[in-house]
């Protein structure tokens, strides 16, 4: 992994430098996160009648959650991804290629979210269908519906019904089960 | 071994192996589907039991419960989404090695060591489990706390990067792992007053969106031709692991299980600091560190052994102390109860038809769940073929089903999705997950045995270095730490 980061850093400087930023960013929000950790930590009891309270956990993992994370902002010393392919390598040309692809897929998982508290499994299914297969990956309108309303008849009978899953509940969920219950 | 002969021929009744098959092929079809975990699968069939006999109960129950292990393995390799904690470390190689055609070997190797290793630690449950139990009991709080540390400290030294960035994953993990209600006084802690946040953070959304949510968009930032997978050899070699393969798997499943088994008698998390233990001890036990990540055989073979064979040792404390190392054995324990059997150190003189049915029901359950996974990879591996625009709606609906089922609660779906986002970028800047997960896992065991720890001896930290295995954990944890920053290791790093 380190020589591909090398390797990438041969071929585009730039590339490296907004990687550097963005492990400093990602630190920097590791850090936010401690600290906000920390800071709620700080008005719980450290230490009861009965002995540790419910703050001393928190209070010390934040703390060195904080310390580490200030370390890693001084020396972020080599990547420790254990993957092919996650450190940000790819080529910026490329970037923008999918770029527009890939916010698809960032909204499709906004939807998934959304959906699942107001919509239903149906409505999520088909929306999520639609966005991917024929926005994100350019296939006909038929395709993508098609494979919406198979993805959400297969989670409406075999999961809803038969194995009884739980699901997200919107109108079509509730009609379905009402009928075959 | 009379005894055990015995529980075999219990085990070898039409009625016996047909719950035996039941169980097994269940926990097998509860690993690969979404939303069905064991231990809702366990709770839901609780009830069923009630009017069964007591070993026939315990025997399919338990089957669910190993079986799951093989059944999480399939969807770890083929779409990187973890059923279960333990499964996590499956996805590092696996998933790399079914990218590149590998697909079948990788499910073979997983049944294949997974079966061994559950075989071996059967053995080791049959011939060692009272001299086990007595060891498990040496672990006071402080030796436990002390154990986690070691263990952390050991995975975040193996992670490959640098030692810093790993140590900030595993304090990442420990503090999503406060966000909740205090285990001990119900204070809510992290909770910034959102009383969704009272539950804290659930492992199953976390797993989910920091693996399978971030790996969806790892796919939609690449070109579909870098999404290309390799496509396997024709017919039966497809399946079939080559020479080489094979050999490279030997010593990490015979590790893996010694490893997993060891591990997973201790109550807590057993099978998952095993499954991490193991693929830390593979890295740097191989000649080709920079393999693993890129689907190194040793870094799936290790693993999914350890954690069948800490399956496998989590029944000690369950049958010989009545000690539940987890939520399933605990639900396990509990069906024992409803039976009228206390499972514990009587058990051998009480109900040994009971202990020996079960012992002898895992070495068939292992078979049966051989013979029943060994012919559905050539199905599972069809998932492959399933080109990007069809695969990834597919994953995110699966992570929809999985997240949601767990609790009924669309908050969990927004954490999955959060933690989605956070995983790709992390994963993107080099940060290691597999440890937050870990940490995670073991933050509330870690916690409850620093704090009874201190409630014993009233707040004085010297009770961490009170005994010899205590002060053994700690100089280890401090050793690894210390190496971990030996400029050595960043030589070996970059290598």
């Amino acid at each position: 992994m380190a020589n591909d980061a090398d390797q990438g850093a041969a071929v585009a400087l730039p590339g490296k430098t907004r990687a550097g930023q963005g492990t400093r960013l990602a630190t920097l929000a590791l850090l936010a996160a401690a600290l906000v950790g920390l800071w709620q930590a700080w008005g719980l009891e450290r230490w009861a009648i009965d002995g540790p309270g419910a703050g001393l956990w928190p209070m010390i993992v934040a703390s060195v959650c904080v310390a580490l994370a200030v370390i890693v902002l001084i020396w972020p010393g080599p990547a420790g991804t254990t993957e092919e392919g996650d450190t940000d390598t790819i080529d910026t040309r490329e970037l923008v290629r999918t770029r527009s692809t890939f916010n698809l897929y960032c909204l499709a998982l906004i939807v998934l979210a959304v959906g699942a508290a107001y919509g239903g499994f149906v409505l999520t299914s088909l929306t999520v269908s639609i966005l991917l297969v024929r926005f994100a990956e350019g296939r006909s309108w038929g395709a993508a519906l098609l494979y919406g309303v198979g993805a959400a008849l297969i989670g409406l009978v075999c999961f809803a019904w038969l194995l009884r899953v739980d699901l997200p509940t919107g109108p079509i969920e509730r009609a379905f089960l009402a009928l075959v219950r | 071994m009379d005894a055990l002969l015995n529980g075999f021929s219990i085990v070898l009744s039409g009625e016996n192996l047909m719950y035996c098959f039941i169980g097994a092929f269940l926990g097998t079809v509860v690993g690969i589907l979404p939303g069905l975990g064991p231990l809702t699968t366990i709770a839901i069939l609780l009830p069923i039991t009630f009017k069964m006999d007591v070993t026939s109960a315990i025997i399919m129950l338990s089957g669910i419960y190993y079986g799951v292990a093989y059944g999480g393995t399939v969807t770890s390799v083929l779409m990187r989404i973890p059923g279960e904690a333990s499964s996590v470390v499956t996805c590092l190689d696996g998933y790399e090695m079914a990218r590149k055609g590998r697909a079948g070997p990788a499910l073979f190797i997983a049944a294949v060591g997974s079966f061994v290793a559950g075989t071996l630690g059967v053995i080791a449950i049959t011939f060692l489990s009272p001299p086990l139990a007595k060891m498990v009991l040496a672990f006071g709080p402080s030796e436990y706390a002390m154990m986690m540390l070691a263990g952390l400290s050991m995975v975040t030294y193996m992670s490959g990067g640098s030692l810093p960035r790993a140590l900030l994953m595993a304090a990442f993990g420990l503090l999503l792992g406060t966000i909740g209600l205090d285990p001990m006084n119900m204070t809510p802690r992290l909770t910034f007053d959102i009383l969704t946040l009272s539950d804290g953070v659930n492992l199953v959304p976390l797993a989910i969106g920091l693996f399978g949510l971030s790996e969806v968009l790892f796919m939609a930032r690449r070109d579909e031709s870098e999404l290309t997978i390799l496509a396997p050899p024709k017919g039966m070699a497809a399946f079939l692991p080559t020479a080489e393969e094979a050999r490279r798997s030997v010593g990490p499943v015979g590790r893996g299980t010694v490893l997993g088994f060891l591990v997973g008698l201790l109550p807590g998390g057993g099978a998952v600091i095993a499954s991490f233990l193991s693929y830390a001890v593979e890295r740097k036990l191989s000649r080709n560190p920079e393999e693993f990540g890129k689907g190194a055989v040793e870094g799936l073979a290790g693993p999914e052994a350890a954690n069948n064979a800490g399956t496998t040792g989590a029944f000690v404390p369950l049958l010989c102390m009545g000690i539940p190392a987890n939520a399933i054995t605990a639900l396990l324990l509990g069906a024992f109860m409803i039976h009228g059997v206390a499972p514990g150190p009587q058990i051998l003189e009480r109900a040994p038809e009971v202990f020996w049915g079960v012992v002898a029901s895992m070495y068939i359950g292992n078979i049966m769940l051989l013979v029943l996974n060994l012919p559905l990879i050539g199905m599972f591996v069809k998932i492959l073929d399933i080109p990007r625009v069809y695969l990834t709606p597919m994953i995110l609906l699966v992570c929809l089903i999985g997240v949601y089922s767990n609790s009924g609660n669309p908050a969990d779906v927004v954490v999955a999705v959060v933690f989605g986002f956070v995983g790709y970028y992390l994963r993107r800047h080099g940060f290691d997950l597999g440890i937050v997960i870990l940490a995670y896992v073991l933050g509330p065991i870690f916690e409850r045995s620093v704090r009874q720890a201190l409630s014993i001896s009233d707040g004085d930290p010297m009770i961490f270095l009170h005994s010899k295995l205590s002060i053994g954990f700690a100089l280890a944890a401090a050793v690894i730490l210390i190496a971990g920053l030996w400029p050595k290791r960043a030589a070996v790093a970059k290598a």
